[in-house]
């Protein structure tokens, strides 16, 4: 459940006289959890049928319902009020089931039907079983041709703000809330690791005014991006938001990231939810284990593929894990 | 009972407004389709009990009774409900039939969470539960589940029009209830489908928010059941809906809080749905 003490940034926005809409296909963000609040429109299709094979609304449809909505809220003479467009696609995620021109675009010669992917799904993604790994390449490719359905549905998403002329005023900032593994780590799926496979997500911001574009390398969270729509509005901070707005550029701080989420076997193991938590530092990255109450420590440019544990040799170990603890249960108490 | 509670001049002629916009639904209803083939569907609850009192209202005017209502015993019901519908049905003089997915009580031995076989289960209930995709060889028996929701609702509520020829059901859904009703209509006609008769469902209260219908309750003396009273906000099978709060669900921050927070339905469809996703 989503703690009533939580800020959303649409309820800041619609506080701030902001119209506020938001479309998705998630469970974790659905109503009954508690997302709905600060929306003056909220579509979670939890009441909507879908079938275990795609089990969600698709990108296409949640499109169509965006498209209904601009229509009508653009659609007076007096012009419109501005608005926040929260647009959550769930293509990308098992049971990797992806359309059959999808699935050619990535590799023509792979000639699953459904019935087969849903198989994978069920025989080895669900169990986690890494043992084939040609069939985790197989796996893989899947999930890439759900990929290529995003980037379709997200260039749809842009045509529809172009037909709708608002194309030109809008800002468009695109990301994801995590990747999946396909054997890095010795697993599949998402189960609340800290590795690079999962915590790394794109951050794409589209201006209008902008001519061509540019790469930053900088280190950011997706923490920094509720700060970020607040300066783009013209609003004031607020204090209940953990990160720094990525405008202007010159003051935005260099600093570390955090990321947390349940671990999953540790949480099954041990019959109750268990934390696991990282930061990232310059090349530095420590992860916590509650499950087992322990520390892993990567150097990510000498290993970036994290395999090597050197926080029993790291110099910098002691130091690093003070960043944490403040954030762990067990040494916050 | 009614509340006692005062509401100004101004705000009951804007309660008015709405009773009479959902009284040209439901004339309307008596205009498309003769008297036989409507129906209303009543559960006890407030939004369903709003929907009978102005379709009374209308019938009242017409000098005709009301048409035949039904109300489904789903197995798990409030005292305080079956009281008042009880009541009701007199005072109001309701044609209501109770309908119950009998089979299924049966084969659960009219106990809540007592497990049912897909084996013991009639044709018709087997064939319904291949039709929603379930294949296990049996599930426990709660009102609110998925499996349980489609058997002692749909399922009685879909031969509750086929045995009375129904073609036009009455339902109390407001938009407000719940943000997936913001698109739903006043007349909304269902095709013919596998185990579906073809019908239209008549909603004459969607425009009332929360807000609206106590303040309508207030300002026309409208009967409704104890529990409001006691903190429930929405009323669904007896072991699964919740109180938000001690005080009448009129008092309560109707604006700013769930109406439905205290219902397991919507938990139910979270978890099938991350279950389908491979979570758990």
């Amino acid at each position: 459940m989503l703690s009533e003490k939580r800020v959303l940034i649409s309820e800041v926005l619609k506080r701030a006289g902001i119209t506020t809409a938001g479309f998705h296909s998630n469970p974790y963000l659905s109503a009954y959890f508690g997302w709905n609040r600060g929306w003056d429109v909220f579509y979670d299709s939890m009441e909507d049928e879908v079938d275990d094979k795609v089990p969600y609304i698709k990108a296409g449809e949640i499109n169509n319902k965006v498209s209904t909505w601009l229509s009508s809220h653009i659609g007076g003479i007096a012009g419109y009020n501005p608005f926040f467009l929260w647009v959550h696609y769930m293509d990308v995620h098992e049971p990797y089931v992806p359309e059959r021109k999808y699935i050619d675009m990535v590799d023509p010669s792979i000639k699953l039907n459904e019935e087969e992917m849903f198989g994978l799904f069920k025989d080895v993604l669900l169990k986690r079983d890494v043992s084939d790994r040609g069939i985790v390449e197989i796996l893989k490719k899947l999930y890439c041709a759900h990929v290529q359905e995003i980037d379709d549905a997200v260039r749809k998403f842009f045509g529809i703000l172009e037909k709708s002329n608002v194309l030109k005023d809008s800002l468009i900032i695109i990301t994801s809330d995590h990747g999946d593994e396909f054997g890095e780590h010795g697993g599949l799926s998402h189960d609340g690791k800290m590795y690079s496979e999962l915590v790394n997500v794109p951050l794409i911001i589209y201006e209008p005014s902008r001519e061509r574009g540019e790469v930053c390398d900088t280190l950011v969270s997706t923490l920094d991006i509720p700060p970020t729509i607040l300066y783009l509005f013209g609003l004031n901070q607020v204090d209940a938001f953990e990160g720094c707005s990525l405008l202007p550029l010159e003051d935005y701080p260099a600093k570390g990231v955090f990321g947390e989420a349940v671990d999953k076997h540790g949480s099954k193991e041990k019959g109750e939810e268990k934390e696991v938590h990282y930061y990232l530092q310059g090349d530095l990255k420590i992860i916590y284990l509650e499950t087992d109450d322990s520390w892993e420590l990567y150097d990510l440019r000498a290993d970036p593929k994290e395999i090597n544990n050197i926080i029993e040799t790291s110099s910098a170990a002691e130091e690093i894990k003070e960043k944490v603890k403040p954030r762990v249960r067990r040494y916050h108490g | 009972m009614a509340i006692d509670r005062q509401i100004s001049e101004k705000r009951k002629r804007q309660c008015s407004k709405f009773v009479e916009l959902s009284k040209a639904i439901i004339r309307e209803a008596f205009d498309k389709f003769e008297y036989e083939e409507l129906g209303i569907t009543w559960t006890g609850g407030k939004d369903s009990t709003l929907t009978l009192w102005v379709t009374r209202q209308v019938c009242q005017e017409k000098g005709i009774s009301l048409p035949k209502a039904m109300i489904i015993g789903e197995g798990d019901e409030f005292e305080e409900i079956e009281e008042f519908v009880k009541k009701f049905k007199k005072d109001w003089d309701v044609p209501l039939e109770i309908c119950r997915n009998d089979d299924v009580l049966k084969a659960a031995n009219y106990t809540l969470s007592a497990p049912v076989r897909v084996k013991d289960l009639d044709e018709r209930n087997r064939a319904e539960l291949k039709r929603i995709g379930f294949d296990g060889e049996e599930f426990p028996f709660e009102a609110e589940s998925q499996v349980g929701n489609h058997l002692m609702k749909t399922v009685v509520f879909n031969q509750f029009l086929e045995r009375n020829n129904i073609k036009g059901i009455i339902q109390g859904l407001r938009w407000d209830e719940h943000p997936a009703r913001f698109n739903d209509e006043y007349f909304e006609h269902k095709e013919m489908a596998h185990l579906v008769p073809e019908h239209t469902r008549i909603r004459p209260i969607l425009h009332f928010t929360e807000k609206d219908l106590w303040d309508t309750y207030a300002a026309f003396n409208i009967p409704y059941c104890t529990l409001y009273e006691q903190g429930y906000r929405s009323l669904g099978a007896k072991t699964t809906s919740l109180k938000g709060s001690d005080i009448p669900a009129w008092e309560q921050d109707l604006e700013n809080t769930e109406e439905r927070g205290g219902r397991r339905q919507d938990k139910e469809k979270a978890m099938e749905r991350m279950r389908q996703l491979g979570y758990m």
